[in-house]
């Protein structure tokens, strides 16, 4: 027998059990609740979106409107972005498969008095060149920042991941749990009980 | 192209099984990632080009699932390694003889403590017979870097194995 003859024989001792066809219909309906539950999220984000918008409208928060190259997922693309006056931004752009995205946040910062003010365009420049983690379809992980891809899929220890990313000026120190959100420092890793 | 998921099922189940069972060394688990995969499958609208391309993100999605399943802090792991292989039969295809059942075994335990890297390239290359262009494709990663897992993996087992595994590179 040839390696791969041998190799073919060992592993064929290993079989799925003759039941899995059986979880079949279990799945079917697992899937289903699951589009359901994307669709109600979808239509209470449209609803939070048209909230969103008409609030502005009324309001005329005196946004400025800019067009600035980001880095979004590894690729530099040219987005239109919307600040307004609340701290509050809306961001189109084109994504690297030529489908129109829409993108929107904001923030406030709070004062030494302890009051708020709403993020300057500044500071909601800088919150966009934060990293970014994406959980793929295939279950890979990914961190991008700037022009970098880094697949951290093997990385997570007790579903935590300590990752060094740099932009060439500044180093940053992240931790990652696992589906559950991600802290960076430029002095050292924060602790995984220090957020979420 | 797509295809119902219940012809992939009939098709693959065992392969996705068994390439979850190499990375994850846990039965229970393996199962699990086989459901997580095709329900992976159902859930995204994803076109594929040929069916060859669903079998290869099929197998990239389980992996992938089978190491975060690694990763979970409350793994199963309800039967050790050892144990399921004593549940295991070897059987050779070209006797019966108990020395040929016993280099199956002794093969299988072998790859099967080799480090996650080398196992994975080794299965993909042996079990799965994709070429090497294909398994950089599949795990995302540099055909030099699969060569040298492919490598380094062959030699580790010819070491144990002896004459067992012969010399193919």
């Amino acid at each position: 027998m040839t390696n791969r003859e041998k190799y073919k024989q060992a592993f064929s001792a290993i079989h799925i059990s003759d039941e899995f066809s059986l979880e079949v219909r279990k799945m079917t309906n697992t899937s289903k609740k699951q589009k359901f539950n994307r669709m109600v999220a979808v239509i209470a984000v449209c609803v939070l979106l048209a909230g969103g918008s008409t609030v502005a409208y009324a309001a005329d928060l005196g946004g400025i409107q800019r067009t600035i190259q980001l880095w979004i997922h590894g690729n530099q693309t040219e987005a239109t972005i919307d600040f307004n006056t609340d701290g509050s931004y809306e961001m189109e752009y084109f994504d690297s498969e030529g489908n129109a995205a829409q993108q929107g946040g904001g923030g406030v910062a709070f004062n030494a008095d302890g009051s708020e003010r709403p993020l300057t365009e500044e500071e909601l420049l800088d919150l966009l060149d934060d990293p970014d983690v994406r959980y793929e379809d295939d279950g890979s992980v990914w961190i991008y920042y700037f022009d970098q891809k880094i697949d951290i899929t093997d990385k997570f220890d007790d579903n935590i991941c300590y990752v060094q990313i740099s932009n060439g000026e500044e180093t940053l120190y992240m931790t990652i749990k696992y589906q559950n959100g991600w802290s960076s420092s430029p002095n050292k890793y924060p602790s995984p009980s220090s957020f979420n | 192209m797509r295809q119902p998921v219940e012809v992939l099922i009939e098709k693959y189940k065992n392969n996705i099984y068994v390439i979850a069972f190499n990375v994850c060394k846990n039965a229970q688990d393996a199962e699990d990632v086989v459901q997580d995969t095709f329900i992976q499958y159902i859930s995204i609208k994803k076109d594929f080009e040929t069916e060859q391309h669903i079998r290869a993100w099929l197998i990239r999605v389980a992996i992938n699932k089978a190491k975060n399943k690694n990763n979970t802090f409350f793994r199963r792991n309800t039967l050790p390694l050892e144990d399921y292989m004593e549940a295991l039969i070897f059987e050779s295809s070209e006797s019966s003889e108990s020395s040929e059942s016993s280099e199956l075994s002794e093969l299988f335990e072998t790859v099967m403590k080799l480090s996650e890297k080398y196992r994975v390239v080794i299965h993909l290359f042996y079990y799965e017979d994709y070429s090497v262009n294909e398994i950089a494709d599949i795990l995302k990663i540099s055909v030099s870097n699969v060569k040298v897992r492919l490598s380094r993996g062959r030699r580790l087992l010819r070491e144990t194995l002896k004459e067992v595994w012969e010399n193919d590179e």
